[in-house]
């Protein structure tokens, strides 16, 4: 918990216990709107992106089944056609095997009128036998010269015994022409034995059917034997008798795709082996019917999620920058408000040091004045003697420096008095004068010449004293520091219909625009790191503002600077007015 | 006329009388606030100056006192303290005038003059 709450103080711009310059300060409130925004833009986007991830994934997996489905139901199709024909086929061959036909059919007439027959219906018959029980081929019908061949040991003999009907694998044969067999074994009625007819078919019958079955939605359809070879030619896998290089599913029907995330190589499989053959059914499908579909879908998706994204982050933008704003503006005036009460204390306190020096000072400084007084009246009594002169020229200085001793220490005095007056009718001229023989020494030094051109009879304005003191101190000290030697700084009043307008001129170096725009903003200066506070301008804005008045700053650089001060004849009524306390009471 | 200096500063208070007396002007000194009030309770002076601060009765405590005695004793508050607020209200409390330390001799006999007459006129 602790943990969280450092980490949430650190992401705040401002830490009340620690102090920060300006430039931090413009950094930390640029770190946290950056995390703000970061952080709601997560918030905004996470579901988002989570519904758009679920929507993606959830049409793709209905596609994909719907794909799978219909492939499935295609290849159940195609099945059913090929195990018809290919019963058909086993019906015709076991339709001429009837049981009591053996014999007729050991007349090789008989077994071509036969073969004739069958050749009428399935041009692909090649030849047609018949083997007696032992094995042994004892009529023929076909091209080659097979009669009395013995087929005892060969496997198909054997399974035909078992399965009654077989059905072989393509295979060259003599002619080297892919053909395959057909076999049914027959009862000799009353002897308990057996014959078998055999027949052969070219494998181009086969390819032929399935070629005429595989519709144009289906890319490529196949027949593999269990030993994985071709049975029927292959658009992408070879022709008759070439090796089928996929597995294969021996169990029953499936179907799988390949390269799934590459769309443009898409490969669906399905798979399904045939009833009473050898053989497994194979269809394949590249590019499948709902590739434009995903792909509309995506390219929808895709806008969407985009364009809402862009309104999610323009609205948080705008939220963050006012939030970010108002933080800054709030800080900003609790931090020149704190500033502001801490300078005000400031100049009590130095006004409370000084109103005691000049009340210690001001006792013994009366009594040199007293005891040089005396001196003097008690020489102007006696008889007159040789250093008489002299003594009163001497005592006269003494009281000239009294004299000097006690206008500092009213003026110092009196500028504490001032802390504590709260509305007066004040001589704008008088306050002038005050401030620029206040600051007579330091522009003395600076050979900075202080002029004033103060209009005659100004009528008084009704505000704080002390405050308009402090404000164009502030303003004229500005004015020492930025002109340097040889400047002049020139005070002006005039009276206006509602104000008294002070302007104080300076023939300083002048500042930009970008530097006039931030002139009043608490913690902003242009003097070197140390040397201001960036609080006095700030203070002297808020100072005048209270007191009703306006500041303007004009300024051109390289000629110099003017502020011009607007205070009215009476304030503003307001309640701070009316019950502002004032920090000194007391010298 | 009589002239009373009440200050807790022994030398200024004695300087004053004796450069008064140089100048026919019958004046005494007291350092304490109850001393000052027992001498006004005893002379009735014309005119009494007045420091702010002293250590056992304020400046304003021993006005406060003066005015018990004899409301028609002007005193000029002269004082080292700046408040100007301290200098109102002595004035609120009956003070002649105020004035702040040092003080330039001639000033004060004026102000001085100024209380007597007011004195003899009230």
């Amino acid at each position: 918990m602790k943990r969280i709450e450092q980490l949430f103080t650190q992401f705040l711009p401002t830490d009340p216990e620690k102090p920060m310059d300006a430039g931090n300060r413009g950094k930390s409130y640029a770190h946290f709107k950056r995390t703000l925004f970061l952080i709601m833009l997560l918030i905004a986007m996470l579901p988002e992106a989570i519904t758009a991830g679920i929507g993606y994934y959830q049409y793709r997996n209905l596609l994909l089944s719907e794909e799978h489905d219909q492939l499935l139901w295609r290849l159940d199709g195609a099945q059913k056609t090929i195990d018809a024909f290919i019963e058909g086929l086993q019906s015709l061959v076991k339709f001429v095997a009837e049981e009591e036909r053996y014999s007729a059919l050991l007349e090789k007439e008989n077994l071509q009128v036969l073969f004739d027959r069958l050749k009428e219906q399935y041009d692909g018959f090649v030849d047609l036998g018949i083997i007696d029980s032992s094995g042994v081929q004892r009529s023929y019908v076909g091209p080659y010269d097979l009669l009395g061949r013995d087929y005892s040991k060969r496997e198909w003999f054997h399974k035909v015994q078992e399965q009654k009907v077989y059905i072989s694998n393509v295979f060259l044969g003599f002619r080297q022409i892919p053909h395959f067999v057909i076999a049914v074994v027959e009862n000799i009625p009353g002897t308990g034995d057996f014959w078998v007819l055999r027949a052969t078919i070219n494998a181009d019958t086969l390819q032929k059917f399935v070629t005429t079955i595989q519709t144009q939605a289906t890319n490529d359809m196949f027949l593999v034997s269990s030993a994985r070879q071709l049975q029927t030619s292959s658009k992408y896998h070879g022709t008759v008798l070439s090796q089928y290089d996929k597995p294969i599913d021996k169990n029953g029907v499936t179907a799988y795709r390949e390269n799934l995330e590459n769309r443009e190589n898409t490969v669906f499989y399905a798979s399904s082996v045939l009833k009473n053959t050898p053989w497994t059914l194979i269809l394949t499908e590249q590019d499948y019917v709902h590739k434009e579909e995903w792909a509309s879908f995506k390219l929808r998706l895709i806008l969407i999620f985009a364009g809402s994204s862009l309104v999610i982050i323009l609205i948080i933008s705008f939220l963050v920058t006012i939030l970010t704003d108002r933080i800054r503006a709030s800080d900003e005036k609790q931090l020149s408000l704190l500033a502001e009460a801490e300078h005000s204390n400031k100049l009590a306190s130095i006004g409370r040091l000084a109103a005691g020096v000049a009340h210690e000072i001001n006792n013994p400084l009366a009594i040199i004045s007293q005891k040089s007084g005396l001196i003097d009246d008690l020489i102007g009594l006696s008889q007159p003697f040789e250093y008489r002169k002299k003594i009163r020229e001497t005592l006269a200085g003494i009281q000239d420096s009294v004299i000097r001793c006690k206008n500092i220490t009213h003026r110092l005095l009196g500028f504490a008095r001032r802390m504590e007056v709260t509305l007066e009718d004040i001589d704008l001229n008088q306050v002038v004068n005050e401030v620029s023989t206040f600051l007579e020494n330091e522009s003395l030094h600076n050979r900075i010449q202080v002029q004033t051109i103060l209009e005659d009879h100004l009528p008084p304005v009704r505000s704080d004293r002390g405050k308009i003191q402090q404000i164009l101190l502030n303003i004229t000290n500005n004015a020492i520091d930025e002109v340097g030697c040889d400047g002049i700084i020139r005070i002006t009043t005039a009276s206006g219909s509602a104000s008294v307008q002070i302007a104080i001129k300076d023939n300083g170096p002048g500042m930009p625009p970008s530097v006039q725009e931030h002139i009043f903003e608490p913690f902003f200066t242009t003097k070197e790191q140390g040397k201001g506070t960036g609080l006095g301008l700030s203070i002297t804005y808020g100072l005048i503002k209270k007191l009703g008045g306006t500041i303007t700053v004009d300024s051109t650089v390289g000629e110099g600077t003017i502020f011009t001060i607007n205070l009215p004849y009476t304030p503003p009524h307001t309640e701070e007015n009316n019950h502002e306390q004032y920090a000194v009471t007391d010298c | 006329m009589q002239l009373l200096i009440v200050d807790d500063e022994v030398e200024f208070a004695s300087t004053l009388v004796e450069r008064l007396a140089l100048r026919g002007i019958a004046a005494s000194s007291a350092n304490r606030g109850h001393d000052a009030l027992a001498m006004v309770m005893a002379h009735r002076p014309d005119v009494v100056l007045l420091d702010l601060k002293m250590p056992d009765l304020s400046g304003l405590e021993v006005l406060a006192g003066i005015k018990a005695i004899d409301s028609t004793i002007e005193a000029i508050i002269l004082t080292g303290h700046g408040s100007a607020a301290a200098g109102i209200e002595g004035m609120e409390h009956g003070a002649f005038d105020y004035m702040l330390k040092p003080v330039d001799l001639t000033v004060l006999l004026g102000k001085i003059e100024q209380a007597y007459r007011k004195r003899k006129a009230g």
